[in-house]
């Protein structure tokens, strides 16, 4: 492009100098070419570039060859070159240069494209060069790559193999941490921790909540063991060794609980009221699992209370309470019911205490029972066995004390009632306590006994009392047909020990109840009473003709009968006196008969009557003849009017004026029967009595039986 | 789970108490005794009672205030008959109730009798409260209620305490009130009244707890706070400031050395 750009220029040049030789434009292709030429813009950006280069590049003046070196030194000292032209434009002539340009143009050209091509060979070549050695470069790298490709190959072969390994291994892992957390939890089921074992064993934690706790924890592993060893055929290792370990702690674990009850039940053990502590009662209720341990711990109990009851007993007999208040109860000794009843009192109100103390030890709930009321045995519970056992010796020991106490106070009784109270006393508190704490323990038994001694002491007594009483002889001067002294104490001591009894009933019993439970008091003190009556009076009778002993008899039986009376449980007893009195009646009834015929002066005569047989005419005989008979009937009229027919003089001494009637009233019976015999056997013909109606009816009651009974004042019986 | 059966019964660390009190019930024959024990005991009606037979026996525990209180409870049979027996139960007795019937004058009239076994045979501290029993049958009533109250003021005496040098006068006085057993109207009253005063008394130094016999001993409850704070705390009851009372308490305590009043 370079070239068609200068060529214009240089021939405008030209042109313009010719243009002003010739001075007439013409239409012609000169002109043409001329006036485009002209028209050129110079101005062209483009265009002044191109003559710019140009004229650097031949800006040198000089040859060809001073161009040729410029150009070659133009490479190097292009500086000196731009100040050169400057200087050679002014010395030479104007267009020189140009001329010089215009013919070698193309040549420079050439020139000028073979250097730069020249350049740009060697330039390459040096390209050439560098690529070549880039070739190497790359095919060095190229094999490293393949190496590190191999290599890479490798690697992730093996890679691939850990990442296998490495995936079993922590499935591996995974598994054995499924396994160690069954493991764990096995263990922790199955085992104790340190701190359950040191709950277990140590002595320095205390029995409590924390120690329960791992005990339930042992129990529960044993359980479960035992739930998971029936399955096997063969116990497992494991399951064994549990077993034997989980033992050996519970084996301690209780062995603690045994000591720790041991120590317990010594501090408690110390006062007379004590209350049981959860702990306490949680504590034997896991021994109860062990009987042989709650033994143990229970006898260590049951010897601490022992001796406290005891110490406690002695102090209420000997001290009394503080200060003295309440007085000792041995202060009250010369009191025997007052002594005995405090003693047996001060025992009742320990037992309860001590029935309450248990209760909450076994954690049994009080049933609400009234002690005191009938205990019911329903269920035979362990507890209520272990109660009554501990019971049995928390009280057992009192025995001693009392039964010396109690007997002491019993034998030096004179009183037969004093006896007899003490005996209800003692009776009273045997069935209290046989109902509290059972027939079997010691103290009932031990009060059974006391109650029998004093019973046998209270019959001893009243039996001497009756030896006594049959030993008395009556006072031979003493004409009184009353009951004597002797019987009247007698019947005043039995009195009030049908009182005590009566008092002592407890209001459940049956009439035959009652009347058992004192037949024999009854016995021993009525018959000998009965005895004395009839013995001793039979003696005074035949040193005292004239004194009436039936009578007499019959006053002391009444009376008996009077004392007796208003208990309905000597019902028997009555009647049995009632029996003999009835004999006595006959007796007197008999006697007094006897009497009032004698009085009455018919006796012989109506004793004739009775026996004759018919051998005879009863008028032949001396006794009845007509003369004796009308004697008799006379005497008997008079007898008759008489007081005695209303009372009989003798029987009005009976104090029981009933009997005074009944065997008046019978003897007179008796006596119209006899006077009606008379009358028939006069009236028989074969007796041959002359004119019998007036004989018999001269005389009161003129033969009338009737009139007879109402002179008697009886209903006719016949 | 026995575990948690264990926790059941730890919770029952309730039933423990401060002190246990003795009291006996004595009064006629059928003024009511054993259905008012029972009403207490029970808190119910007792139907067809019989004539209690001797003595028996039950218990409950009562609060008051901050103290758990445990009574046991010795009914006595009113009939004459028993008297020789029910008369050993006197001894040893924290507190009496005196019962009569506000419906029968005689078992009013009788009541000296009753009081006079008391004072005779019980501790001189007894403390005695009359309870006038059936105030439900306010239609066959025969005892006024002022009359009753005026025999219970009239009827408290001076004893003297026997062991203290001084031989400091005090009232032993008789409470009075009316109850009924059968609508469980002031049932339990006599008895916490009874045991109040009571525990006053202990607390003035008249009774000791620790003494056989009183009729009165701490509980294991007490004890525990006696071994932690070495002197019992009334707080509750005399309404003054629980510190203060333990130093107060300190100071009264010594035998002879206190009666500020």
């Amino acid at each position: 492009m370079a070239s068609p750009v200068v060529s214009p220029s240089s021939s405008t040049l030209h042109f313009n100098r010719n243009t002003q030789a010739r001075a007439t434009p013409s239409r012609n292709p000169v002109t043409l070419r001329l006036s485009k030429v002209l028209g050129t813009n110079l101005n062209d950006e483009a265009t002044r570039e191109a003559l710019q280069t140009l004229s650097e590049l031949y800006a040198t003046p000089g040859g060809t060859s001073k161009g040729k070196e410029t150009l070659h030194n133009g490479d190097d000292e292009l500086g000196e070159e731009y100040a050169k032209p400057d200087e050679t434009l002014t010395e030479t002539v104007p267009g020189e240069s140009a001329a010089r340009a215009r013919k070698n143009l193309r040549r420079d050209m050439e020139q000028k494209l073979a250097e730069g091509s020249q350049q740009f060979l060697k330039a390459f070549g040096e390209v050439d060069q560098k690529l070549e050695e880039l070739q190497h470069h790359v095919n060095a790298m190229h094999a490293s790559c393949d190496e590190a490709e191999t290599h890479l190959k490798l690697t992730h072969e093996s890679s691939t193999r850990l990442l296998e390994r490495a995936g079993s291994l922590s499935e591996e892992r995974q598994e054995v941490e499924n396994k160690k957390t069954i493991v764990s939890l096995f263990l922790s089921r199955f085992t104790l921790n340190e701190e359950e074992v040191e709950a277990l064993t140590s002595r320095d934690i205390p029995v409590g909540q924390r120690f329960f706790k791992a005990m339930d924890k042992t129990e529960q592993i044993r359980t479960d063991c035992r739930v998971l060893m029936a399955g096997e055929e063969e116990p497992t290792l494991a399951g064994v060794d549990i077993m034997a370990s989980t033992s050996s702690y519970l084996e301690q674990g209780y062995e603690k609980i045994v000591r720790w009850c041991s120590y317990e039940v010594l501090q408690m053990g110390r006062d007379m009221q004590v209350e049981v502590g959860p702990t306490m009662r949680e504590a034997v209720r896991r021994l109860r699992k062990r009987p042989e341990l709650l033994t143990e711990a229970l006898t260590s109990l049951s010897q601490t209370r022992q001796a406290t009851i005891m110490s406690s007993f002695l102090t209420a007999l000997t001290r009394g309470g503080p200060s003295g208040l309440p007085r000792p109860i041995e202060l009250h000794a010369h009191d025997p019911m007052r002594y005995v009843g405090d003693m047996l009192a001060w025992v009742h109100q320990a037992i309860a205490a001590e029935r309450e103390f248990l209760e909450s030890l076994f954690s049994v709930q009080g049933d609400g029972r009234m002690v005191g009321s009938v205990r019911v045995f329903p269920e035979k519970s362990e507890e209520e066995d272990w109660i009554r056992e501990l019971m049995d010796h928390a009280v057992g020991k009192l025995c001693v004390p009392l039964k010396v106490r109690v007997q002491q106070t019993i034998r030096s009784q004179e009183s037969s009632i004093i006896s007899y109270k003490i005996a209800n006393l003692l009776q009273f508190y045997m069935i209290t306590m046989r109902r509290t704490i059972g027939e079997l323990a010691v103290m009932s038994t031990t009060l059974n006994e006391i109650t029998d001694i004093a019973y046998k002491v209270f019959y001893d007594a009243i039996e001497a009392q009756g030896r006594a009483l049959l030993r008395s002889t009556l006072d031979l001067d003493d004409s009184s047909l009353s009951p004597p002294l002797a019987i009247l104490d007698h019947a005043q001591v039995l009195r009030e020990i049908m009182n005590v009894y009566e008092s002592s009933l407890l209001g459940d019993e049956n009439e035959v109840e009652q009347a058992a439970g004192f037949q024999r008091i009854l016995d021993v003190t009525v018959d000998p009473a009965i005895e004395m009556c009839s013995s001793s009076s039979e003696e005074k009778k035949r040193l005292r003709p004239r004194w009436d002993r039936e009578v007499y008899v019959l006053n002391c039986l009444s009376y008996l009968q009077s004392v007796l009376e208003p208990f309905p449980f000597t019902v028997q007893k009555r009647k049995t006196l009632q029996e003999v009195v009835d004999e006595m009646v006959v007796h007197l009834t008999e006697e007094h008969y006897k009497n009032i015929m004698a009085d009455a002066g018919i006796d012989e005569i109506a004793a004739i009557c009775a026996k004759h047989d018919g051998s005879e005419p009863m008028s032949r005989i001396p006794a009845t003849l007509p003369t004796q008979l009308q004697t008799a009937l006379h005497n008997f009229s008079v007898w008759l009017s008489g007081l005695e027919v209303v009372q009989s003089q003798r029987l009005a001494l009976l104090t029981a004026q009933r009997l005074h009637m009944q065997i008046h009233q019978a003897a007179l019976r008796r006596m119209a029967r006899s006077y009606q015999l008379i009358c028939e056997q006069v009236k028989k013909p074969e007796n041959r009595y002359e004119a019998a109606a007036t004989l018999l009816g001269s005389e009161r009651p003129f033969g009338q039986v009737n009139l007879l009974w109402q002179i008697f004042g009886l209903e006719g019986d016949v | 789970m026995p575990t948690d059966d264990y926790e059941a019964e730890a919770t029952e660390l309730l039933e423990t108490y401060d002190f246990l009190m003795k009291y006996i019930i004595i009064g006629e024959a059928g003024s009511g005794k054993s259905c008012l024990l029972h009403h207490f005991t029970h808190n119910s009606f007792k139907e067809h009672s019989q004539h209690t037979i001797g003595v028996e026996f039950s218990s409950r525990t009562v609060k008051l205030g901050e103290k758990r209180i445990k009574l046991q409870l010795w009914d006595t049979a009113g009939q004459e008959r028993f008297r020789s027996v029910t008369r050993s139960y006197y001894r040893g007795a924290a507190g009496a109730l005196l019962v009569y019937d506000i419906t029968n004058r005689e078992s009013f009239s009788n009541l000296s009798r009753w009081l006079a076994d008391a004072r005779a045979l019980a501790s001189p501290h007894l403390v005695v409260v009359l309870v006038g029993n059936k105030s439900d049958k306010d239609d066959e009533r025969e005892v006024e209620w002022a009359e009753a109250s005026r025999w219970a003021a009239e009827n408290g005496v001076f004893s003297f305490l026997q062991g203290f040098p001084q031989a400091s006068p005090f009232i032993t006085d008789i409470h009075f009130l009316e109850a009924s057993s059968l609508t469980g109207d002031n049932v339990e009253a006599p008895f916490l009244l009874a045991a109040r005063s009571i525990l006053l008394s202990i607390e003035s130094g008249v009774l000791d707890p620790e003494k056989a016999g009183s009729g009165v001993s701490y509980g294991d409850r007490a004890l525990r706070r006696v071994n932690s704070s070495s002197r019992l705390s009334f707080g509750s009851l005399s309404g003054r400031p629980r510190k203060g009372t333990i130093k107060l308490k300190a100071k009264g305590w010594i035998p002879g050395t206190n009666k500020c009043c």
